[in-house]
């Protein structure tokens, strides 16, 4: 079986330029965004498992990979944790790009118990640069209570943390180089912010529970505060968060339909939510 | 003595017989020999290999220098190193004080039933998983440590002080039943001669067992301070894992109040994936394991010279 498995991903990877797809159609190709891909994975691997469904799935060249792999008939199923731009559609004059989003990823700034009685409810963008670029920096001067804000950074190469730099900075590369203590996992941050007095930090926005730990609402450049729940994530103001999304050219057809409807439904949606993202529901889409 | 010379006799006539061809348990010896130290040479090798980008980019200002921002090409391992040697003298200093007189109340004091159910206890301890340790460090000490340090400047539970802590505990079991095994191994007769003499009970573990001991005891505490330079997870839940915190002056205490980072916190993190496929940063995490792996060879062997040395004088 192994051997099958690794002659039809040979196959497939040397075929794929050049034949027509009718040979290699039995292998379903995705390609894309290394946020999406542990949940599709898992996805894939439960319907080869019962389904018999043939896979192959890498993460060369992330987001703009997987879309460029639709685009040239290189994959079935890009996965792309954001929308199809113009940029893409000039790339791929009269393409027909299909985009199905599966999930959210809100990335919400989270503080303890500590912070979140004294008070503070919100940050602005410049604000969150001053804590970032200046480690030591006290939470008077953002109407918090007279304690060090203990920044813990997401660590780099976590979807959150791209979350967060493009957010704040633009771009990832354009975060300033200040140390932080980092943390990993959702659990951790969670822990580590909820036992840590004047503690902030980046968290996927499902595993905020408004007890241990608290999302700040974000004031967006216009002065409204944007909280991280309902409306706001389902229209896109809110503004760190992205939605997770699935490319096929025109609407999804025989092993593909199979993945995104497998996705869509309730075992899909609860591998969202295993994964640290939000589920359709949750996201109110 | 002349048990010893009849073995030096014969070790001539057991040299003689290695030929590989006609002895299959002689051909089976040596090849294990030569697979592990092959294998080990050939892990060596590719170690140095691998990291050559980064000996070329930075030099030996890699070993030493301060500034550690993988996206802007800046290596310096300086601060991995002394999170590494911080941690682990915080946690032999207190780990080896403790066990070792530990050890000297179970050899020496206690009943031996009793002494026997205390021994299997500490054996249970040291064999407890270290993330096991790490939980209870993120859950217990960390908290702990978060108060302590307040004082001194420190404004989180995560610091080197808190992985020196944690080490301590984990190396205090070993510590405790090698230098027990280390006591146990000098000769009752003796302690029974010398309290013929009319030395105390203190007296002759001072003056008599401890100094025989002593050796095997430092062997011991080497082994243990391997344990603890090598230890990743436990570390790597408590120590913060922030970078470049090097203190201005070397062997000021300040930074152990801080958040840091050690050589294995910093491989077991994300970085050893962002960096496949890129020559330069993955010969960066290549150099500080070969760090690591130079670091704890050492310690292994000044153990063995220690031990060799003690046997000598014994």
């Amino acid at each position: 079986m192994g051997f099958r498995k690794l002659g039809l991903l040979v196959s497939g990877v040397m075929l794929a330029g050049t034949v027509s797809p009718a040979l290699v159609g039995e292998v379903l190709r995705v390609q894309g965004s290394t946020t999406v891909n542990p949940v599709v994975t898992e996805a894939l691997e439960f319907l080869r498992e019962e389904r018999g469904i043939r896979y192959r799935i890498d993460t060369l060249g992330g987001s703009a990979g997987g879309i460029r792999a639709v685009g040239t008939g290189a994959a079935e199923v890009g996965m792309s944790s954001k929308a199809i731009g113009d940029e893409d559609r000039r790339r791929h004059p009269g393409f027909d790009f299909h985009e199905t989003v599966i999930a959210v990823d809100a990335v919400a700034l989270v503080v303890g118990p500590d912070v979140w009685g004294a008070g503070v409810r919100s940050l602005s963008r410049e604000q969150v640069q001053v804590i970032y670029e200046r480690p030591g920096v006290s939470w008077t001067e953002f109407g918090g209570p007279d304690r060090r804000v203990v920044f813990f950074n997401k660590e780099p190469g976590r979807g959150t943390w791209s979350v967060f730099a493009e957010w704040s900075y633009g771009d990832p590369g354009e975060a300033p180089p200040v140390s932080h203590p980092e943390v990993g996992a959702n659990e951790e941050v969670r822990t580590k912010v909820s036992r840590t007095r004047g503690a902030l930090s980046q968290l996927s926005a499902s595993w905020v529970d408004g007890r241990t730990v608290f999302a700040l609402g974000i004031v967006n450049d216009s002065g409204e505060t944007i909280r991280p729940e309902g409306e706001a994530l389902a229209n896109g103001h809110y503004p760190l968060s992205r939605p997770l999304l699935l490319v096929t050219e025109g609407e999804p057809e025989g092993a593909a339909r199979e993945l995104i409807e497998f996705l869509l439904g309730p075992e899909g949606q609860r591998l969202v939510r295993k994964h640290g993202y939000l589920s359709l529901a949750e996201a109110g889409l | 003595m002349t048990r010893a010379l009849a073995i030096e006799k014969e070790r001539p006539s057991l040299a003689g017989t290695w030929s590989f061809t006609h002895d299959p348990w002689t051909t089976l010896v040596w090849g294990s020999l030569i697979l592990s130290g092959g294998l080990f040479l050939f892990a060596g090798a590719t170690l140095v290999w691998q990291s050559l980008p980064i000996w070329r980019h930075e030099g030996w200002g890699f070993l030493f220098g301060g500034e550690w921002f993988y996206r802007h090409e800046l290596f310096g391992a300086g601060a991995m190193l002394y999170g590494s040697v911080a941690v682990a003298a915080i946690a032999v200093l207190l780990a080896v004080p403790l066990g070792v007189l530990a050890a000297v109340f179970l050899s020496e004091y206690l009943p031996r039933r009793l002494r026997w159910g205390m021994k299997v206890l500490v054996e249970a301890l040291a064999s407890v998983p270290s993330v096991v340790y790490g939980l209870f460090g993120v859950l217990v000490l960390r908290e702990w440590v978060g108060g302590a340090v307040e004082p001194f400047g420190g404004w989180t539970g995560d610091t080197l002080l808190t992985a020196g802590l944690l080490l301590a505990v984990m190396a205090l079991p070993l510590t405790v039943t090698l230098s027990d095994d280390a006591l146990r191994g000098v000769a009752q007769e003796q302690r029974v001669a010398v309290r013929g003499l009319g030395l105390t009970r203190g007296e002759t573990v001072l003056l008599v067992v401890l100094p025989q001991a002593w050796p095997a005891v430092v062997g011991a505490t080497l082994l243990g301070l391997g344990r603890a330079l090598g230890e990743t997870i436990a570390v790597f839940l408590v120590v913060g894992r922030m970078d470049n915190q090097l203190p201005e002056k070397w062997f000021s205490l300040e930074m152990i109040f801080q958040p840091g980072q050690t050589l294995t916190s910093k491989l077991g993190g994300p970085e050893t994936h962002l960096a496949a496929g890129d020559p330069l940063h993955w010969g960066a995490m290549m150099g500080l394991c070969l760090m690591l792996v130079a670091i704890t060879v050492s310690c292994l062997g000044g153990a063995r010279y220690l031990q060799g040395k003690g046997r000598g004088r014994a």
